[in-house]
């Protein structure tokens, strides 16, 4: 018992003071989550003038750069957090999202891989090394990722929509119909108004040769707001769909809209 | 020995076809090209598209030649170099070439894309339509081997757009050709955008410019040409044209076209006779990927694949587009995507089309396909490997599955490079489809059908008399013995900026002869032959009064 105290009066006595930007850091992070970016990066910059080794505040600087599409200031901040800490997970993973979302994926893949050795249960190391090696033309490879990305989420009890679509899409570019039908029944059961998950249902069901079914889940999607899917690829669907479903008056609604929005 | 027979002939039964495979003998039958792009840094889009082959007999001596399209200097956009020349190369009908550039007359000027050749005065000589930057310039063949600029006879000036590709149809089924010109966006040197950073620049994504329309041009009988194309309702429609192909999409006996465009929704025309077009690729289902993307749409064919009669569609793209295939599900069915069933949109996921085409390389029956491929240049370092390819061929499994067969398509067929323009024809007479290909800034292959099947085969060269004098539009039925039927249709118009022959081919498998033909001329006449022997070029003219 008089170890474990000793040990622990050690610990506080050797822990490392509180940073000086701590505060500035904290503030700018507020501000970055209320997408209040001008004012975070004034912030950001006051922590880093007051402590240029705080790494939190290294990487939130790389991902307003990020948010401003300014990819070469956001891997100068990386690469100092990680020189500063090679260890630094979060950065790592965030020096490979700088080169994949410039599509360049050979160094996306490097990034990702150490980003995996660093944080092996990351479900989003997972998912974005498995999008990295979609690219690049390894699907099988992809899919393991995929599934284990969801295996760490429902290890967590945190399973995501976001992560079952990538792996939906690619099971029904493989033609896996039933699989790729159980993952995304998942995701519109874990976020009923995401607008992609019903999409991408839709064009299962409408694979599958349900095209009525899969014209109700597109019209669902078309009046949901949350998420990436776009207006035209919903339209796009819905006109196949009516049309096959015997309806080619509401699929010539569709197509009208199409038009209408290409002029 | 007898209880070993059945396993004989079940390995018989099942045993693998013989191989496509090619022999690239571009060099040793004095085919020597280099396609020049005037690249000098600047980063030009103009500097990605170019590559346009032509594959046409311009002299009628039965052999087909060869018509290359090539680059020119930037900014001027003259050829201020030999190397610029375009190039018609002579087939001597014993597997070796003839630069007859000069004497025929055809070094051009103006930085040319894509050409397409048909008979369009009906004398009975393949003429040449040259398109390009800011300058398309139509070629009347004099029949005496040398061409004689037509623009001047013309009644409209062909607008001075940045044109992609080009065909000859006859949309009005009047028995004379008429044009149609793909043209891809706005461009001008001076003004272009430019892309990424002064230490790193990189060509622009086809959005940072602004779409064109197409162009159709009716043939007025006399050598000079209507521009039509506000009329005709084609020109109603924005697009970033690039290959074009033609088909009677549903059987009404009237022409329809297909427009690949970049980056934006493909078009399909339905031909509504009387001279009017309506665009319905969103209708039809050709439009987008069937997700709804638009891909990089580059070469375009569109030929029957299953047997069924219907012509179907398939569209190159670029890396991680996957090519598209649509099966044609005949009449207001419109079209099925139909890559992913094919086992076509896994493999050509990490490809970059240009040209494509569909034909019977083994001559089994079934439409094969051929890809030339490259990866747009300067994008190695985003790749991690190199933009060169080599090509791709895919063998027609009973319409069904499209099996990967390059690589044992031959040890020349393996080679990488930028490939872009294809041209497809039987240049020795052997009977084999083969394969022109040009590739930027480096020489030209000539890919020589050396697949070793013995199937028997036969091409229709088509005389319209009512109809157009080549019988373009004219569509091909075929029966054999076995019952199998074949489809095909007459068109120069395939892949990308380029011009394959006229001449309608089919493979007839085993069958040494076609039990029944049927010839539906675009002047809506039927021809039939009954038991046509095979292996042969048969010339067919239309029946019946003028």
């Amino acid at each position: 018992m008089k170890l474990l105290l000793a040990a622990f009066i050690a610990t506080l006595l050797h822990a490392a003071p509180p940073s000086p930007g701590q505060p500035s850091y904290e503030k700018a992070n507020a501000l970055f989550v209320a997408q209040k970016f001008a004012a975070a990066l004034a912030a950001v910059e006051e922590a880093l003038l007051l402590d240029p080794t705080l790494i939190p505040a290294l990487t939130l600087q790389a991902k307003l750069a990020m948010a401003a599409n300014r990819f070469d200031l956001a891997n100068r901040s990386l690469e100092r957090a990680l020189a500063l800490d090679p260890q630094a997970a979060y950065a790592q993973f965030l020096y490979g999202m700088t080169a994949y979302m410039n599509n360049e994926m050979k160094e996306a893949l490097t990034r990702f891989r150490k980003a995996r050795e660093l944080s092996p249960k990351d479900p989003r190391v997972a998912l974005y090394l498995g999008l990295s090696t979609e690219s690049v033309g390894t699907p099988a490879d992809a899919l393991a990722l995929y599934q284990e990305a969801i295996r760490f989420e429902r290890a967590a009890g945190r399973p995501q929509a976001d992560t079952l679509l990538p792996g939906a899409r690619l099971l029904l570019l493989l033609g896996r119909l039933e699989e790729c039908e159980a993952w995304l029944r998942e995701a519109v059961k874990l976020s009923p108004s995401l607008r992609d998950a019903h999409f991408e249902l839709a064009r299962l069901l409408l694979k599958k040769g349900d095209p009525a079914q899969a014209a109700a889940e597109a019209e669902l999607a078309l009046t949901l707001s949350a998420g990436t899917a776009l207006d035209p690829a919903i339209h796009y669907l819905l006109i196949r769909a009516w049309t096959q479903a015997g309806k080619p008056d509401r699929a010539a609604l569709h197509a009208a809209v199409m038009r209408a929005e290409e002029k | 020995m007898l209880r070993f027979l059945p396993l004989l002939i079940t390995a018989v039964a099942t045993a693998a076809p013989p191989p496509i495979r090619f022999e690239e003998i571009a060099a040793q039958s004095g085919l020597r090209f280099e396609l020049q792009n005037g690249e000098a840094g600047g980063f030009h889009q103009i500097e990605l598209t170019l590559g346009g082959v032509a594959a046409f007999d311009y002299n009628n001596d039965g052999c087909t030649d060869i018509f290359f399209s090539n680059g020119a200097a930037i900014p001027s956009l003259r050829k201020t170099s030999p190397k610029f020349s375009n190039r018609l190369f002579r087939n001597n009908c014993n597997l070796t070439f003839t630069d007859v550039t000069t004497e025929a007359g055809l070094a051009g000027e103006g930085y040319a894309m894509a050409v397409a050749t048909a008979d369009f005065d009906n004398d009975g000589f393949a003429d040449l339509f040259v398109a390009g930057v800011k300058g398309n310039t139509l070629y009347r063949n004099l029949g005496n081997g040398r061409f004689a600029d037509a623009r001047l006879a013309t009644s409209d000036a062909v607008a001075p757009k940045w044109a992609v590709s080009a065909g000859w149809f006859d949309y009005d089924n009047d028995g004379w050709l008429d044009l149609f010109v793909a043209n891809y966006v706005v461009w001008d040197a001076a003004t272009e955008p430019r892309c990424g950073t002064p230490e790193r620049q990189y060509y622009c994504h086809p959005n940072a410019y602004r779409g064109l329309p197409n162009q159709l041009f009716h043939n007025n009988h006399d050598g000079t040409f209507t521009d039509v194309s506000a009329a005709s309702g084609i020109g109603r429609q924005i697009g970033k044209g690039m290959g074009i192909s033609f088909a009677d999409m549903d059987g009404d006996g009237l022409t329809d076209i297909f427009v690949a465009n970049d980056s934006v929704r493909g078009l399909l025309f339905h031909n509504q006779g009387h001279g009017k077009f309506t665009e319905i690729g969103l209708e039809a289902g050709v439009a987008l990927r069937d997700d709804g993307y638009a891909i990089a749409g580059m070469g375009a064919d569109f030929r029957d694949l299953d047997n069924d009669g219907k012509p179907d569609l398939l569209v190159s793209g670029i890396l991680n587009d996957s090519f598209l295939l649509f099966r044609n599900l005949g009449g207001k069915n419109g079209f099925e995507d139909y890559a992913q069933r094919t086992g076509l949109l896994m493999s050509t996921r990490q490809l970059t089309g240009w040209s494509l085409g569909m034909f019977d390389f083994d001559n089994d029956g079934w439409k094969d396909l051929f890809f030339a491929l490259a990866h747009l240049m300067q994008l190695d370092r985003y790749l991690g490997r190199e933009s060169a390819l080599p090509n791709r061929v895919y063998r027609n499994l009973g319409g069904q599955r499209l099996e990967d067969v390059s690589s044992t398509a031959g040890l020349a067929f393996q080679s990488p490079a930028a490939h872009r323009g294809a041209a497809f024809a039987d240049f020795d007479n052997d009977g084999k489809v083969d394969v022109v290909v040009t590739a930027v800034n480096g020489p030209a292959k000539l890919f020589r059908n050396v697949t070793a099947a013995p199937s028997h085969w036969l091409a229709l060269r088509l005389r319209g008399v009512r109809s157009n004098r080549q019988g373009l539009g004219a569509k091909i039925h075929i029966r054999l013995a076995d019952g199998r039927d074949l489809y095909n249709h007459s068109t120069t118009a395939v892949g990308y900026a380029s011009s394959s022959e006229p001449l309608v081919r089919f493979g007839l498998g085993a069958q040494p002869a076609a039990s029944l033909i049927e010839i539906q001329w675009p002047s809506g006449r039927l021809q039939k032959l009954t038991n046509v022997a095979a292996d042969r070029v048969l010339d067919v003219t239309e029946d019946g009064p003028p």
